[in-house]
């Protein structure tokens, strides 16, 4: 497991005497710092040669309820790039405010102006703390314990809820004409202005948030001089709903639906992040049945395909290249049909369960899939030699958006963007989860991290991905009808359920997720005591902390390079927003 | 298990003076594209023509009616819940309310059960009937979790996915409704997701492989379906 050994942990409270040591027996031990010593004791663990914890992942809070005191704490998670380990570090924020990181690891700024926007963390330091998601005139910080799940109902929004239609309703089903707070014209723009204090030039380009090229809600804002940007910003939260504060009110099972809404390109993948995370915390992710692991694995494995396919045929629509979008959305259509018949639905999937997945597989789901790999190379080399050495190709790619390693370590950049610079960070080497431990498949890495690079990996890594599910097909064919394939706990004290009815987490805590086609999709689970509903339920969205250095790979550039630059970050607002 | 390093000059090679003075790179793509222009259609022409639903395809809900093909328990659940043993062709639904307790949204259902009114001498005294079982559609999100959890196969997922409305009311479906969606779905598919014990039995396929949209929409070249473990029929 990739986690700081006790050992470790132990040399440094001789070090350090204020270190205060969390054991966990499921190995995932957590170190807890007093705020005066903080900077400087994480300043340590980045820069030690015995510990180098140079990679930001997540800086978070937790929220202990109104009658602690004090009552936020911030939690650190790092990891060390070369001793492969990651650490949790927490310190508790007295006075509701914490010392700022951004010095430190340039990641942290946006994970700050969160912690700020949900829980009224003030980080001292910080260049501009303004919120996240929220509009700058919103008076709440919604992931506090106090604020109500549905929120304050305070505007009415007739218009949603038409007499006439409405009222042959009654009881829960009927709609409330009133609704939460909505940002008016004069609250966006205010927003606006907050986001870029310093603006030098007249006009600020607005860039979305309803454009085809951002691929979503995104709002970007350029401060252009000429065709060259000089300051860039992005607001989001327009997708933003709230699910770290759902899934403090569902058991753990239910929330896998909701992260489908997430990342809906590869939902999949999402649903695998929270099965791995619930599953560690549980100490049973080893005890998984095989047929279930590998199902798992080679549905991820698809799924990658799928999200990789739609990312390039966007990505080449938004360079001029239409015919490659009707292209890949041929072959998706065929993995879209895989998923429809194996799980039931197309987009939303939620097949994976805690503790294995829902069903088997229906008579003929190998079949189908292994028609398709065995297609899908000669595909791929169509939309090679369409693109790869294609000139227009060439010129819009190259040397645009170059990621350094450094940036991608202090970003805390994950999945394809870290590795097109160089940075073999994958969590399926790493953390062996599932049947990952047991295929043989190579991580793709570039070498300069511009977007070119960034093109190169993914396409080989849906050849990876490829070989991966020839794998497991060969491996699942062997098994017999009766497998398992969800895991039947002997331990009394353990509740797992297919329907989610009753289904425990254990006190404890942990991070752990899964590679997804946009980056580390983390799941930090906080539980002060065993029960269904998760205390504080982290999503760390890999999609979001990529977004992050789009506004630094902008300066001084021109404006048309805004499409390549995102469309090889590759971001999915549901999931940059949750 | 390695690394593989991928970039202009280690596995891609810039483009040569030939291939730069005769535009040989737009000559392969578009051969690309011309080789495409004599494949067959692979566009489904819908609404004229529509793809199947896969039989696990998680559409608009079905209540079931006893038909015969109840699990082994229903008659042990039906007691345990003090309902009236339900004749053929009325519900299922036993009134246990795990369907919305699984249920992430669990205020989409309205589920009522009333003691039937009979004398005391008659064998049907003190056992209850489903009176109420309303479902909020358009607050579903269609993960399955409530199906799963039916005890009885009562709430079920049909194929049908056409769920417009130009009222919030259209979407709060009844219990008359939804036993029609799922007898109207038992008659036409129910063969091919139930067994005589409505289990989901091991040859249930991944799509009926005769549709003719679904093999035009994989290049008018189907998977051929098999059994998938070695021990399968
Ligand atoms: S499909 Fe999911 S959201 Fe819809 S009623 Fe069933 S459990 Fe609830
Ligand atoms: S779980 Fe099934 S039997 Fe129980 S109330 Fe729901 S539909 Fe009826």
């Amino acid at each position: 497991m990739s986690w700081i050994t006790l050992d470790k942990i132990k040399k440094l409270q001789e070090q350090f005497d204020f270190v205060q040591i969390n054991e966990s027996d499921k190995g995932f031990h957590s170190v807890e710092v007093p705020k005066e010593n903080f900077k400087q004791f994480v300043q340590f663990l980045k820069e030690d040669p015995d510990y180098r914890f140079k990679m930001f992942i997540d800086w978070t809070i937790v929220d202990h309820g109104q009658k602690a005191d004090p009552r936020f704490q911030g939690v650190l998670i790092l990891f060390s790039p070369e001793y492969k380990e990651r650490i949790i570090v927490k310190t508790w924020a007295t006075d509701e405010t914490l010392p700022t990181l951004t010095d430190i690891w340039a990641g942290a700024k946006w994970a700050e102006r969160e912690a700020w926007d949900m829980f009224g963390i003030k980080f001292e330091g910080h260049q501009n703390l303004v919120r996240m998601f929220m509009w700058e005139t919103y008076p709440y910080h919604p992931l506090r314990k106090d604020f109500p799940l549905k929120g304050y109902e305070e505007v009415e929004l007739p218009s949603l809820n038409e007499k006439e239609r409405m009222d042959q309703l009654e009881g829960l089903q009927n709609y409330s004409r009133m609704h939460t707070a909505l940002p008016t014209l004069e609250d966006l723009e205010i927003t606006q202005k907050k986001r870029m204090p310093n603006k030098k030039s007249q006009v600020v380009l607005n860039w979305g948030p309803l454009h085809p090229g951002t691929h979503g809600t995104i709002w970007f804002l350029f401060d252009m001089e000429g065709e060259y940007v000089q300051e860039c910003d992005i607001i989001i939260g327009q997708l933003h709903r709230g699910v770290e504060k759902l899934a403090e009110n569902l058991n753990v099972q239910q929330i896998i639906p909701y992260t489908d809404r997430m990342d809906y390109i590869a939902s999949m993948n999402e649903n695998h992040s929270v099965c791995v995370a619930a599953e560690k915390l549980l100490g049973i992710h080893e005890k998984i049945p095989e047929k279930a692991k590998y199902i798992r694995t080679m549905l991820a494995e698809l799924s990658r395909i799928n999200s990789h396919l739609l990312w390039l045929g966007t990505y080449a629509l938004d360079l001029g290249a239409l015919t490659m979008f009707l292209y890949t959305f041929r072959e998706r259509e065929k993995i879209m049909d895989i998923f429809e018949g194996i799980t039931g639905a197309r987009f939303t999937i939620n097949y994976f369960r805690v503790g294995g997945v829902y069903a088997d597989l229906p008579y003929g789901a190998l079949d189908a899939i292994e028609h398709f790999i065995k297609d899908f190379p000669t595909r791929l080399n169509d939309y090679e030699t369409l693109l790869t050495r294609n000139r227009i190709w060439l010129r819009r790619n190259i040397d645009v958006g170059i990621i350094t390693e450094e940036d991608v370590y202090s970003y805390g950049l994950t999945g394809a963007v870290a590795r097109a610079s160089g940075v073999p960070y994958d969590l399926r080497i790493i953390d062996k989860y599932d049947a990952y431990g047991e295929v043989e498949f190579d991580v793709p890495v570039g070498e300069k991290g511009d977007s070119y690079d960034r093109y190169l990996v993914r396409i080989e890594e849906m050849k990876q991905s490829a070989r991966i599910v020839q794998q497991c097909i060969e491996k699942l064919r062997k098994m017999s009808k009766n497998d398992p394939f969800f895991f039947e706990p002997e331990d009394k004290k353990m509740k797992i359920t297919i329907d989610g009815r009753g289904t425990k987490l254990f006190k404890g805590e942990v991070y752990a997720g899964a590679d997804n086609p946009r980056g580390e999709l983390g799941v930090y689970i906080f539980m002060p005591k065993d029960g269904i509903k998760p205390h504080r339920f982290r999503l760390r969205s890999g999609a979001f902390y990529n977004l992050q250095i789009f506004p630094k790979l902008m300066v001084g550039r021109p404006i048309a390079d805004a499409i390549t630059i995102l469309s090889t970050i590759d971001p999915v607002v549901g999931e940059t927003d949750r | 298990m390695g690394i593989k390093k991928v970039g202009l000059n280690r596995n891609v090679q810039p483009q040569t003076l030939t291939e730069k003075i005769f535009f040989l790179d737009f000559m392969k793509g578009l051969k690309t594209t011309i080789k495409h222009l004599f494949r067959k259609v692979i566009t489904v022409d819908f609404p004229f023509e529509l793809v199947e639903p896969a039989p696990r395809f998680r559409g608009v809900h079905g209540l079931r009616n006893v038909d015969g093909t109840e699990k082994e328990d229903f008659d042990a659940w039906v007691k345990k819940l003090k309902i009236k043993p339900p004749e053929m062709g009325e519900t299922r639904c036993i009134a246990c309310k795990f369907c919305q307790a699984a249920c992430p949204v669990p205020e989409i259902f309205i589920i009522k059960a009333e003691k039937l009114d009979v004398p005391e001498d008659h064998p049907h005294h003190g056992l209850k009937v489903l009176s109420q079982f309303d479902m909020d559609l358009s607050k579903c999100m269609f993960c399955g979790l409530c199906t799963l959890a039916c005890p009885t196969v009562c709430i079920i997922h049909t194929d049908v996915y056409d769920l417009s409305s130009y009222t919030r009311r259209g979407w709060v479906l009844n219990k008359e409704t939804l036993s029609k969606i799922a007898d109207d779905f038992i008659a036409r598919r129910g063969k091919e997701k139930y067994d005589e014990k409505s289990h989901w039995p091991d040859w249930q396929k991944i799509w009926d492989d005769s549709d003719t949209a679904r093999a035009k929409a994989w290049d008018n070249n189907p998977p051929k379906l098999g059994p998938n473990y070695a021990d399968q029929q």
